[in-house]
């Protein structure tokens, strides 16, 4: 019987090089104020493998997690999949994603810290709600800047956020410079932007990031630990392993357990780790790696990335979740050497698999949740030739899409439309940015 | 309390480490306490400043509490030398 994890699990020790460092931007200078608690940042940069998780943390961990694990049966019939789909779900929280294991994680350790509210910016609202529980379970309040549209189309997130009890503001917003500059084509770096200045100008608050921190993916980590033990459990085997990114966060969570465990020696095959993002949103696939911008203030430092340039301007989608300019670093460094592979969907196989896996399966996945689905499909019936199995495939659901019904009515009336990026307008964001020179990826022995 | 000889080692230590994260070919001698930590010889940012923090402990075999740093500013090498230097001297007393 699989149990609840004691201690995540770092991926970087297994690695065999160090992330490049950050670097701040041209002409910044002044005094430093520390937005980010110092066990995060031991997290992030200690060689460390085990982090056991505080006590706080592991008693709201057991009302929700282990989270279940199960062969997709049904779905594999639909699909046409001619090897074993394995579901690790993630949507069974009251946030409805995978995004609260890491938000209780942070807010237990920003509270530890001394600070009074943490805020954050989000695209499909996931995050924020999961923020907005994590600090209700730790006595903190909360400020949430959400992307407007994205609000608008689902409403139940905001009602959801401040039944939590926290303050909810559409993005741009009238609170900040940045929100009110109209400079920025990027919706969710300037929610983000947007509490990134509103943290930096309250004395008690904190601003605070779900997906791309290094931190982050570890406390996902609890995920492919789970799997990897569930798997065993039914004796399943599989050979690719598959999440969505947005940043990365649920594809870390998922898959970097298994890199660990194979260099580890306790896998003896390590699978193919495939992450699935949107096509609207190409980094992985089709962006470059440079140093860029995490948000639309441009004021925190710069991180070696797969971008397709915070200045791009990215279309509207049903998968807000995915809606970012780059990977996370860790992610960003390990597929520039090759350990993880990336394929891009359109947000209409997205959907569409998402639909067939309600049918079949009896839940209704996120929208960036039936990106992986779709991509678990393409490869579990051979359709993808560039993405081989020949035993069996594991796919985390990040989320339900319970709230996001609005992207289903728009499949079923036939109005989903796909936006892939262009060439042209990919090339133009990121001429200017400064590419990651190899070198500086510092080998370790 | 911690003795001058103390604060002057944690300095020196708080120095080479603020030169390293700048990637400067200096010695510690070379600058002073009023060095500003982002300015036009030390550049240091947000993060860099965190792993700083992770490399002091190791130096100095202390543990720095984050109540200390998150939302606290350091204008000056001299800023983060008293604060650590202060936990140091609580962990001897």
């Amino acid at each position: 019987m699989t149990e609840l994890p004691t201690a995540w699990r770092s991926v970087l020790p297994h690695l065999g090089y160090r992330l490049p460092p950050d670097v701040s931007p041209p002409a910044s200078t002044g005094p430093i104020s520390p937005q980010v608690p110092l066990e995060l940042a031991r997290q992030s940069l200690s060689q460390r493998e085990w982090w056991p998780v505080p006590a706080p943390v592991a008693e709201r961990y057991a009302s929700y997690r282990p989270t279940p694990l199960w062969r997709a049966r049904r779905f594999e019939a639909e699909v046409g999949a001619r090897v074993p789909i394995y579901v690790k779900y993630e949507g069974g929280n009251l946030s409805g994603s995978h995004k609260l294991t890491t938000a209780l994680a942070q807010a237990h350790y920003y509270q530890r810290a001394g600070v009074r509210e943490l805020v954050t910016g989000t695209g499909a609202g996931q995050w924020g709600t999961a923020l907005a529980a994590a600090c209700a379970a730790f006595g903190l309040s909360c400020t949430v800047f959400m992307v407007e549209r994205s609000l608008r189309a689902k409403p139940y997130r905001g009602s959801l956020m401040r039944l939590l009890g926290a303050t909810v503001h559409a993005s741009p917003s009238e609170l900040t410079k940045v929100g009110t500059s109209g400079e920025s084509v990027n919706s969710l770096a300037l929610a983000i932007g947007e509490a990134v200045e509103y943290a930096r100008d309250g004395a008690d608050r904190s601003f605070c990031i779900g997906s791309g921190e290094t931190y982050s993916i570890l406390h996902q980590s609890v995920i492919g630990i789970e799997a990897i033990s569930q798997l065993a459990e039914l004796s399943g085997a599989v050979d690719v392993v598959i999440g969505c990114v947005g940043a990365g966060s649920n594809f870390g969570g998922v898959a970097l357990p298994f890199f660990a465990a194979h260099r580890a020696d306790e896998l003896a095959d390590l699978p193919l780790l495939l992450a699935a993002e949107s096509n609207a949103t190409p980094k992985l696939s089709r962006g470059v790696y440079a140093y860029d911008v995490t948000d639309a203030t441009g004021t925190g430092p710069m991180e070696a990335m797969y971008t397709i340039g915070a200045g791009y301007p990215i279309p509207g989608s049903h998968s807000a979740g995915l809606r970012f300019h780059g990977a996370a670093k860790l992610l960003s460094a390990m597929r520039h050497r090759d350990q993880i592979a990336a394929v891009a969907v359109g947000q209409r196989s997205a959907l569409a698999a998402g639909e067939l896996f309600a049918k079949s399966e009896l839940i209704v996945p996120a929208p960036e949740s039936g990106h992986a689905l779709a991509a678990a499909a393409s490869v579990a019936s051979g359709r993808d030739a560039a993405h081989r199995t020949s035993t069996g495939v594991l796919v985390c659901v990040s989320g339900h899409g319970l709230l996001d019904l609005s992207a289903y009515d728009d499949l079923l009336a036939g109005t989903v439309r796909d936006a892939p990026a262009s060439a042209e307008a990919l090339l133009a964001a990121t001429a200017a940015l400064r590419p990651v020179d190899t070198p500086e990826l510092t080998e370790v022995s | 309390m911690i003795t001058s000889e103390r604060r002057a080692e944690v300095s020196l230590v708080v120095r080479r480490v603020v030169l390293l994260e700048s990637r400067l070919p200096l010695r510690p001698e070379e600058i002073t306490e009023a060095e500003p930590l982002n300015g036009e010889l030390l550049r240091i940012n947000s993060l860099g400043f965190l792993g700083m923090l992770v490399l002091l402990e190791d130096e100095l075999d202390v543990s720095l509490p984050d109540d200390l740093f998150v939302k606290h500013t350091f204008t000056t090498v001299a800023d983060l030398v008293d604060v650590v230097a202060g936990v140091v001297g609580e962990e001897t007393t």
